[in-house]
């Protein structure tokens, strides 16, 4: 027998229970036999326990849930003694294998028993923890819920539970495993034994897997027994790892590295199940030193393989490098908010100092070391997510030694500006710049976390470091910053500009202030004073102090008005250096405008009137990025909410954009407006004043809310006139339709009744117009990419115009102003319904596959239809027809999110239809009633037609089964208006089936669904779920036959 | 009569404007225009780059040549100056499509513009004839870019007007 012919075996016997061939199994497994048979039963029991665990079973055409029996039986009969079985075959061998000299047969065994023992502690233990579940969750049995236990997503820890105490841990086993190995070392010159031979390989892992084991195991003595266990373990392991220095020169000479790699992988498992002191304790009783200092160590050899070797070369270190500095996070990754968990032992917190140095060492060398390699955009882009985890990572080892980590980089950084300051000119600074480069990236991360939406707080560690006679400006964060602050100063003269600041190093240098002003930069006080209750006096002033020198009072303004001009001169001074404007308008300039009150500082700030004099005014403004001036309009308009009161935010808007809306209106009644408007800088300089329109309308807030609306509002015409000129501008175009939309987006719930009616009629007339030049266009081209193009940019447009009447939508849910708006007449359903009429003809189904596109105009649609269905009955045939055509379409869609929406409108249809009919009304009139086309066939009404393609689609065609829910709330309202026309349908089905049973039961089925749970024609919520039970019923009974014969 | 003559006047002094304008490379965006190879091209694809660690950006460009569907690609430092065409869309009223292979067209002073071939590519060539001879009112849009013009686009104005 061989081990492929096995799968089909367990497959063959999983159906079964296991229970007779237990005992032939035993007997195989524990080499009555003869090794050649014991060797195939084990392999035989690890392939079983393969195929029990769900995620590595085959398909077998079985429902989930059966799976899941079968692993519920195995885990609690038969997992624990196959286990014992594979110790005692292993213990059978061992003997034999440690006295002979060279390689036994009993090898293949003891190698085959190891894994199946790896792989029954890899089993995926769960029904310890919650036993008393008798059911079981087929969904939810699954997904692993020891998520309060790791802290680490990666490592998975092992947790059998006390049943397994007996044999795993009471039983000396783990001695056994660990002297196996020892005696296997020994024999390492041997013949036949060698490092990375399979069964060495197979007891290593065994070992690293048992570093994991925690949990219930364990007795609750305070973690003694755990404690032992590891310390077994780590004597062990010991040897693989210690002494760092001679393990690595070994490797350097040709060894094998994976021992070494398995070493740092046991490390990693102990981290994740101890905190960092018992980590440290656990070699105390065997070595001089704790465990934290061999880690240390450890890794510093690692770094020094690191920095000795070339960085392309994909080499062990890298591996080994990324285990320890997960084993780092582990330890240090605080487990609550305080980070209480994070201190370090005194011998642990110089051990991360002397590794942080040697990190930052290694990290500079490789920075002006990668000068030469040209790497491509792809990679770097990938490399750059690495790093920032990787810098993460020693942000956390620096705050560990904080006393010596912030020197450090204050010293480095010093060396540094020096040696610019003094090389200027004469030396090739690039390989400085590089290093400043690198430094500012850990200096941001050691100082400053990130924000992640919400307002960082100062690190724990930083927080509460202070030492004695320490002076509020002598605390080394401060230090540290100054320095940097001082630095980036100097790329406001020319000349160091010229010769120092390269793109790439005020990018890093941007990032930094980005990071850092979010934490430090004008801290609210109330924040500090509830955290620092039950410190001691002392701390609590320095750490005020440290607060408090970047506020408001003391360097705090000089400090902002140092990053604004530095901000000012990226845009000014670094034309067509995108990224690092992009930087500094997205990260660094909206960080500043996000809290009030550095808003306030900013405006009062010369600086921030230059910046907003400069975008009024200045042409070299105008040439950046079209996304970036808008963002840049967006960020000034936010600054204004620092300003006095309403009065003054409002003229300041005025200041900032009286001018382009001027320009706009000036250019637009030009005589010769139709030829001088395809000039390219027109067309730029055109193009930049909407997107910052369109930056300004983004920005609305209730205090410039009127501002905001005169400026629309005076361009209006414009808008029009633009429109009609840039028809086939389509850039223009889509920038005109995006400022609308944003602007009547961040107006409309504001606005009284007379200037709705205005926009409303402006939104019209824009409609209009757009569709008058697009309707029935096509586009001729040679080139096939140009027309899909084309085709990209007309959904774009149309996604637009659809957002634009979602806006004007919700006037009818929110609106703030003092009057409603049906004193002007204006009624928004009517308003929406005609934009819709307007819009649906240029939407083709071919474009209802862009997905953005399909979703929105589905949402839209299903709310038009469930607030005002009245309207819709309103819509001329030729409308209605192609609205409930796109419905139609949507019915039939992939997407389970937009039938649920075409079902809403449905049901919403059908049962305005109903109520209005009952009521004595038309309903939908005509579009209801059948009528002869002009070939003289006779069409169905509307609602047959969805009765009928609904019923077709529930019984014969494939959907989620989320759905049937919403298709019950569409069915019945249409069966009750068609009950005619169900009834025929329901007899068709029935004359269909020849199979007597089958067509009694389907006779049976039909009458029940509308008849069982007192199921009345009412249309309330109980009739609903009544009705909705009842097809669930209905599905069940009949749509296995119909849909298979 | 004055209309047509001021018309006239303005397409002369056109015919003097430049063909072309400068423009910041920087600021050319995806779906503008650019010169590439002394041709006018639509730009499809935009990315910068460094020249160099500490270098300036330079950006990166792939066109469309917006009359022949060809692809040019071209890098400048994003802070110099490219060529930018003037490209005009002008629409006409189709009259006819004469057997030779020219369409006649009427322009807005209720003149007629003879001179624009069709275009020899198959399948445009019919979406154009097949529209004419099914007797709709079509509007033909003419680009013309640097001395070139073709048509790019068209319309059915429909019953209504």
């Amino acid at each position: 027998m061989n081990v492929p012919l096995l799968q089909p075996i367990s497959k063959a016997i999983k159906p079964y229970e296991f229970g007779s061939r237990e005992l032939q199994v035993n007997q195989a497994v524990l080499g009555i036999h003869g090794l050649d048979v014991q060797f195939t039963g084990v392999n035989f029991l690890e392939s079983l326990v393969s195929e029990f665990s769900p995620s590595t079973s085959s398909a077998m055409g079985l429902p989930r849930e059966f799976h899941e029996q079968c692993r519920r039986s195995l885990e609690i009969d038969y997992l624990k003694m196959f286990y014992c079985w594979a110790r005692d075959a292993a213990l059978s061998v061992t003997n034999r294998i440690v006295e002979s000299k060279s390689e036994v047969p009993e090898v293949k065994v003891c190698n085959a028993a190891l894994r199946l023992m790896l792989q029954i502690l890899n089993w995926d233990f769960h029904l310890n923890n919650n036993s008393v579940k008798t059911s079981i969750n087929v969904f939810s049995a699954g997904a692993r819920l020891d998520i309060d236990s790791s802290k680490r997503s990666e490592c998975t820890l092992v947790q059998p539970g006390p049943a397994w105490r007996d044999v795993l841990i009471s039983s000396g086993h783990i001695g056994w495993l660990v002297n196996l190995y020892a005696a296997l070392r020994q024999k390492f010159s041997r013949e036949g034994y060698w490092l990375d031979c399979p069964i060495a390989v197979s007891a290593r892992k065994l070992i690293v897997q048992f570093c994991s084991l925690t949990g219930t195991i364990f007795l609750s003595d305070n973690g003694q027994m755990h404690e032992h266990h590891l310390l077994q373990l780590l004597s062990g392991i010991i040897e693989w790892i210690d002494p760092p220095e001679a393990v690595a020169k070994a490797i350097g000479c040709g060894k094998s590295e994976s021992e070494m790699l398995d070493g740092c992988r046991a490390l990693l498992s102990i981290a994740n199940v101890t905190t960092p002191f018992v980590f440290d304790r656990l070699l105390m009783s065997i070595r001089p030193f704790g465990t934290l200092t061999l880690l240390s160590t450890l890794m510093c050899e690692v770094v020094k393989v690191l920095m000795s070797t070339y960085p392309e070369e994909e080499t062990w270190s890298w591996e080994a490098r990324d285990i320890l500095l997960d084993t780092w996070t582990a330890l240090l990754v605080p487990l609550d908010s305080t980070g209480g968990n994070a201190m370090l032992p005194p011998e642990g917190i110089n051990a991360a100092g002397n590794l942080f140095a040697l990190i930052v060492e290694s990290e500079l060398k490789a920075a002006s070391s990668a000068l030469t390699d040209d790497v491509d955009g792809d990679y770097l882009q990938s490399s750059i997510s690495a790093m920032d985890e990787r810098l993460s990572s020693y942000a956390l080892i620096a705050r560990a030694a904080i006393h010596v980590a912030i020197p450090l980089l204050t010293k480095l950084f010093s060396e540094r500006f020096a040696r610019l300051n003094q090389g200027r000119g004469i030396i090739d600074p690039t390989e400085t710049l590089e290093e400043v480069y690198s430094l500012l990236l850990i200096a941001g991360h050691v100082l400053a976390d990130e924000g992640e939406g919400e307002t960082p707080l100062v690190p724990y560690a930083i927080q509460t470091y202070f030492t004695d006679n320490m002076g509020a400006d002598e605390h080394p964060v401060i230090v540290l910053s100054s320095s940097i602050i001082g630095f980036a100063e100097q790329s406001l003269d020319p000349k160091m500009r010229a010769s120092v600041f390269s793109p790439r190093l005020l990018e890093a240098v941007i990032w930094f202030f980005a990071r850092w002003s979010c934490t430090y930069l004008m801290n609210p006080e109330e924040v500090r004073e509830t955290q620092s209750q039950d410190h001691q006096l002392q701390s609590q002033q320095l750490r005020k102090g440290l607060h408090s020198f970047f506020r408001e009072h003391n360097q705090g303004k000089l400090v902002l008005d140092i990053i604004v001009r530095v901000s000012v001169t990226t845009l000014l001074s670094y034309p067509g250096e995108k990224d690092l404007q992009a930087l500094t308008c997205y990260q660094l300039l909206h960080a500043l405008v996000r809290e009030k009150h550095i808003c306030v500082h900013l405006v009062s700030l010369d600086s921030w009137r230059n910046l907003a004099n400069a975008f009024a005014n200045e042409k070299s403004l105008f040439l950046l990025d079209l996304a970036h001036q808008r963002s840049l309009a967006q960020t000034l308009v936010h600054s204004a909410s620092g300003l006095i009161n309403s009065e003054a935010s409002n003229q300041y808007i005025r200041d900032l954009m009286g001018h382009m809306a001027t320009y706009l209106r000036e250019l637009s009644s030009k005589n010769d407006l139709k030829s001088v408007a395809q000039q390219p800088d027109i067309i730029l300089l055109v193009s930049c004043v909407l997107e910052r329109l369109r930056g300004v309308a983004t920005a609305s807030e209730p205090r410039t809310q009127k501002a905001i609306y005169e400026l629309g509002f005076s361009v209006m015409n414009p808008i029009l006139v633009l429109l009609e000129v840039y028809k086939h501008e389509s850039a223009v175009v889509y920038l005109l339709l995006k400022f609308v939309v944003a602007w009547v987006n961040g107006q409309i719930s504001y606005l009284e009744a007379h200037e709705t009616a205005i926009v409303v009629d402006f939104c019209m007339r824009l409609l209009q117009l757009y569709s008058s030049h697009n309707i029935g266009k096509i586009s001729v081209s040679l080139s096939s990419s140009l027309l899909s193009e084309a085709k990209t940019e007309k959904y774009k447009d149309l996604r637009a115009l659809l957002q634009l009447l979602s806006s004007l939508c919700s006037k009818d849910m929110v609106d703030f102003s003092s009057d409603s708006i049906e004193t002007q007449g204006t009624n928004i359903s009517q308003v929406v319904y005609f934009g819709l009429h307007i819009v649906t003809p240029l939407i083709s189904l071919d474009l209802l596959k862009y997905p953005k596109l399909c979703h929105d105009y589905f949402a839209l649609l299903s709310h038009l239809l469930e607030v005002y269905p009245e309207t819709v009955a309103q819509l001329n045939s030729e409308a209605f027809v192609h609205v409930l055509g796109t419905l139609d379409f949507g019915l039939h869609h992939q997407d389970a999110e937009i039938i649920d929406m075409c079902l809403r409108s449905l049901k919403a249809l059908a049962s305005y239809h109903y109520k209005e009919t009952a009521s004595g009304k038309t309903g939908l009139g005509l579009h209801a009633a059948g009528h002869k086309d002009s070939g003289g066939n006779l069409q169905e009404g509307i609602l047959s037609q969805f009765l009928r393609s609904l019923l077709q689609l529930l019984l014969f065609e494939d959907y989620s089964p989320d759905l049937v829910g919403s298709a019950a709330d569409a069915l019945l309202p249409l069966i009750l208006c068609e009950q005619g026309l169900y009834q025929r349908l329901g007899n068709e089905l029935i004359e269909r089936q020849a199979n007597p049973t089958l067509r009694s039961r389907l006779v049976n089925a039909l009458q029940s669904l509308i008849s069982a749970n007192q199921l009345s024609s009412t249309l309330d919520r109980i009739n609903y779920q009544r009705f909705r039970k009842n097809l669930n019923n209905f599905l069940i009974e009949v749509r296995g036959f119909l849909r298979t014969m | 009569m004055s209309d047509s003559e001021e018309h006239h006047f303005e397409s002369k002094a056109d015919a003097g404007a430049s063909k072309t304008y400068p423009q910041q490379a920087g600021t050319i965006r995806k779906n503008g225009y650019i010169v590439i190879k002394s041709r006018p091209c639509k730009v499809v694809e935009v990315s910068t780059s460094k020249t160099g660690k500490h270098g300036h950006a330079k950006c990166h460009f792939v066109g469309i040549d917006i009359f022949n569907g060809k692809k040019l690609e071209d890098i400048v430092p994003s802070s110099h100056n490219c060529d930018v065409p003037h490209v005009n869309r002008t629409d006409y009223q189709l009259i006819d499509i004469s057997e030779d292979g020219f369409v006649s067209l009427l322009t807005e002073n209720g003149n007629t513009k003879d001179d624009l071939r069709l275009p020899t590519d198959d399948s445009l060539l019919s979406q154009i004839k097949d529209g004419f001879a099914d007797g709709k009112d079509l509007v033909v849009t003419v680009m013309s870019a640097m001395g070139e013009e073709q048509i790019c686009a068209l319309k059915d104005i429909g019953p209504k007007n």
